[in-house]
């Protein structure tokens, strides 16, 4: 939690004086900070931890925060100042990106709660226990399916079962689409004042919602790729 | 205060343009030519030409004629070795990624130099016309020592560290590298103030590129980029040259290569103008020589050439055959368009304006087929070869003065990954990324008391390590001695604003710098760079001192010449006899022995003094022929008269 950190300032390199983590400048010696400490995208845009973002004011804020901070106004600076503004410009262009997107959004708000996956690769190698007979069936009709493709069926025939057999996914793959939202809705309801175990319960049951999601995503791109290579 | 430019530096044409009181301008010569032609030429005697008088020298010289030379850039000589029978002169170079870095070589002359020296003299012969622009203007100051650069936005890492390697060979601080659609985007958006989501379509010599730029408040964000760095002009003269050729049929000398190439580069200019043309080619009644020697030989003439031609083929071919023979070109480029348009998650209909840039967008079907992509008619009210260097201007102009108005947010065309097992590609930074950006990927080691990892740096969008673009090869080294899997390293790959990448590593648990030793794959070492900027500044004095040289023993030949022509004429010996003091002769023609006998030294001023020597001791025979020859003359025209 960023209220709870202790690390709540920064130091100004320039004249050694403290200010606010959220921002940019020096507000002694006005001078450019370095990124050496600072705090997660959201507080690096202004704005709070939450899930539904209003994409414009997000774009107002990158475009705003890009004049003040962007390589091209540091030409002339100390190489000190070029640096900061070179990281602070690198920092702000990789948090627009994060933040943009509604899914990388979710996975970087998990992450910085403490909540992210342990590996890359955690999200798709294990099934998710709700997820469980959807898998076990669709892999018995790929199977099937691949049987089918070496037995020399046609092209049509495999591929209508093939499209069959994703069908329940594409249905789970709705459903999770309309949870994700409604957990987002749920977590940005609540308020700093929340007790602590509401709001983990509100991260869990975002997060194995998120990552039956992504499970969910990799099996359809899966079943694309199939389709692709025939 | 030094000044600063814009510099197009294009596969066909180059240009230069600075930010005036009046806005921006492109620089032109003395006849208003803007374009310098990126063309470089060495002459037998080591003169180097650059622009329209190396361009006229493909027709005479071919083999010593360098063009195109941006489609080397960053490139090894395997990446080159399909197209290399296009052109006239050597391409040579390491294979593989050895030592060296396995970059492409071009023959110039007797030299073999890089793509970025050879890019460097064209950039050298720009800084010497803006100097003389800002001299003529009446700057106390006229030098330029700094410069952006435009390159085609699809550039990947080694061919802008190529440009900026170019750069810096031609002793110019490279500002800032950057797209050639943005820069474009940046010199229309100074007439107007417009808000909105634009496609800038850029067709060059070489390259093609497709932007889309949302404007808003000043701001020029990139959305996506997309593009093929080797399909341009070039291809479709490429396609009406192979036609020609095989009409001629038989094995054509390289300049009557060129010969051909110019005239389809003209019919393909008038067909943007008219229904039908005719392509003409004239056959060079007198071709260079190899064999010329090297010392003392008079320059080569293109009038010469000129005068001596006729026309050996003449071909109508009208706007119809032209476009169905262009056709799979033009269609290449609009994979690209509708690609950078998905990445920026729009519809065509739903860009407000498209602009055109580069010469082969004046081809009537180019347009045609950028009308019907997006449904609108394009915009070409700046001339589209000079866009992209009045833009570069404008941004040279904001990194020097500071001015706020404008910002140009551009993005990386390329992911950026490293190898990983199996030799897959595990993205690090994904295409469209805005710029500045950095990823980061933590290293452990695999065995006990490891103390270096290598690794491999790409840049592309396929799966697998063979298929995209090596960029280069780390050590990571200076690891502290710990148990397998133990050490964590944090590689920051950081791409900079002019798209370049640079890489740093901590190990986390020491908090360690890691030391990095950088191999890139195709380019050159910064020490290699360094050796080319002296060398260039060595072989510029000494390029200037072979041309006085010359120009010393021409003199010198002449005076020679007319010497002895008048000792050996018919009347000498009366003019003696009659006119000279005693003594004149033999003193003539000592002097005249001692200027022969300097004349081959490599001593100019030796050459310049006996030059004069002769000059003075013949100076009195000079005005006895000449009255004698004037009087001859006259009484020759009253004997007409009579």
């Amino acid at each position: 939690m960023p209220s709870s950190s202790p690390h709540t300032l920064q130091v100004c390199r320039e004249c050694g004086g403290g200010a606010p983590i959220d921002v940019h400048f020096c507000p002694q010696c006005t001078k450019i900070l370095s990124l050496s400490r600072h705090g997660d995208y959201f507080e690096f845009f202004g704005l709070p931890r939450k899930l539904n973002l209003d994409l414009s004011d997000l774009e107002q804020r990158f475009r705003t925060l890009s004049r003040q901070f962007h390589p091209d106004f540091f030409y002339n600076a100390t190489p000190a100042e070029r640096l900061a503004s070179l990281e602070r410009s690198s920092y702000l262009n990789d948090g627009y990106r994060t933040l943009h997107q509604p899914i990388s959004r979710m996975e970087y708000l998990l992450k910085i709660e403490g909540l992210g996956p342990k590996s890359p690769k955690e999200a798709s190698r294990q099934v998710p226990p709700a997820l469980l007979e959807e898998v076990f069936a669709l892999n018995e009709e790929l199977d099937e399916v691949r049987g089918m493709r070496a037995g020399g069926a046609a092209a049509e025939a495999w591929k209508a079962r093939l499209q069959r057999a994703r069908q329940p996914i594409d249905v789970k793959r709705i459903e999770h689409e309309a949870q994700l939202q409604e957990l987002a809705t749920r977590w940005d309801g609540l308020d700093a004042a929340a007790p602590d175990t509401e709001r983990a319960s509100a991260l869990a049951a975002l997060r194995d919602c998120f990552l039956e999601r992504n499970y969910i995503t990799n099996l359809l791109a899966g079943i694309e790729r199939e389709l692709e290579t025939a | 205060m030094s000044r600063v430019v814009g510099i197009d530096l294009g596969t066909t044409n180059s240009l230069v343009a600075c930010v005036t009181d009046a806005g921006p301008v492109v620089i032109r010569d003395k006849s208003g030519d803007a374009l310098v032609p990126s063309v470089v030429s060495a002459a037998a005697d080591g003169t180097m030409y650059v622009g329209r008088e190396a361009e006229r020298r493909l027709l005479t010289d071919a083999q010593r004629t360098v063009y195109s030379v941006k489609r080397f850039m960053g490139k090894s000589r395997e990446d080159v070795q399909a197209e290399a029978r296009h052109f006239p002169f050597r391409i040579t170079g390491a294979p593989g990624a050895s030592a060296g870095g396995g970059v492409v070589r071009i023959g110039l002359g007797d030299r073999e130099l890089t793509p970025p020296e050879i890019s460097a003299l064209v950039l050298r012969e720009l800084k010497h016309r803006a100097e003389a622009y800002f001299a003529a203007e009446g700057d106390i100051d006229p030098e330029v020592d700094r410069a952006v650069i435009t390159v085609p936005a699809y550039f990947n890492d080694a061919q802008r560290t190529a440009t900026r390697d170019a750069g810096r060979i031609a002793g110019l601080e490279v500002l800032r590298i950057i797209n050639e659609p943005t820069a474009a985007s940046l010199a229309y958006g100074l007439d107007k103030r417009h808000t909105g989501l634009i496609a800038v379509y850029d067709l060059g010599g070489g390259t093609f590129d497709i932007s889309i730029l949302r404007v808003e408040d000043g701001v020029f964000q990139v959305l996506s980029t997309n593009g093929d760095t080797h399909l341009g002009g070039d291809d479709i003269d490429v396609l009406l040259m192979d036609r020609v050729l095989a009409d001629l049929g038989g094995t054509p000398a390289p300049e009557q290569v060129q010969g051909v190439r110019k005239a389809v580069i003209q019919a393909k200019w008038d067909l943007s103008e008219r229904e039908e043309t005719d392509v003409t080619v004239v056959a060079p009644a007198v071709v260079a020589q190899d064999s010329r020697p090297a010392v003392g030989a008079q320059a080569f003439s293109p009038a010469v050439v000129a005068q001596g031609s006729r026309p050996a083929y003449t071909k109508r071919i009208t706007r119809a055959d032209f476009e169905s023979l262009i056709q799979p070109i033009v269609d290449r480029t609009l994979g690209p368009c509708r690609q950078a348009l998905a990445d920026a998650g729009l519809e065509p209909s739903q860009i407000d304006e498209v602009v055109l840039v580069g010469g082969s967008t004046r081809i009537p079907l180019v347009r045609r087929a950028v009308a019907n992509l997006f449904g609108r008619t394009p915009h070409s009210e700046v001339n589209p070869d000079e866009v992209v260097a009045l833009g570069a201007a404008v941004q040279a102009d904001i990194l020097v003065t500071g001015n706020r108005d404008m910002l140009l947010l551009d993005v990386t065309p390329l992911s950026l990954g490293i190898e990983t097992m199996g030799g897959v590609m595990s993205k690090i930074i994904l295409r469209n990324s805005t710029i500045p950006a950095t990823g980061s990927e933590m290293f452990t080691s695999g065995v006990d008391n490891q103390t270096a990892v290598d690794i491999h740096v790409l840049q592309g969008e396929r799966e697998l390590v063979s298929d995209n673009r090596s960029l280069a090869r780390f050590k990571l080294g200076g690891i502290p001695p710990m148990p397998a899997g133990t050490p964590r390293v944090q590689v920051q790959f950081q791409i900079d604003a002019n798209g370049i990448l640079s890489v740093t590593a901590r190990e986390l648990r020491t908090d360690l710098e890691q030391t990095i030793d950088v191999k890139p794959s195709y380019g050159l070492t910064d020490q290699e760079v360094e050796r080319m900027l002296l060398e260039s500044f060595e072989h510029a004095e000494a390029d200037f001192a072979a041309r006085l040289l010359i120009e010393a023993r021409n003199e010198a030949e002449n005076v020679i010449h007319a010497t002895e022509k008048t000792l050996r004429s018919e009347d000498f010996a009366e003019i003696e006899a009659r006119e000279l003091q005693p003594g004149e002769r033999t003193r003539i023609e000592s002097v005249l022995g001692g200027l022969k006998m300097v004349l081959n030294s490599t001593d100019r001023e030796t050459i310049q003094k006996w030059t004069q020597a002769l000059n003075d001791a013949t100076q009195h025979l000079a005005e006895v022929a000449m009255n004698r020859s004037v009087k001859a003359a006259l009484s020759g025209k009253n004997v007409n008269a009579l």
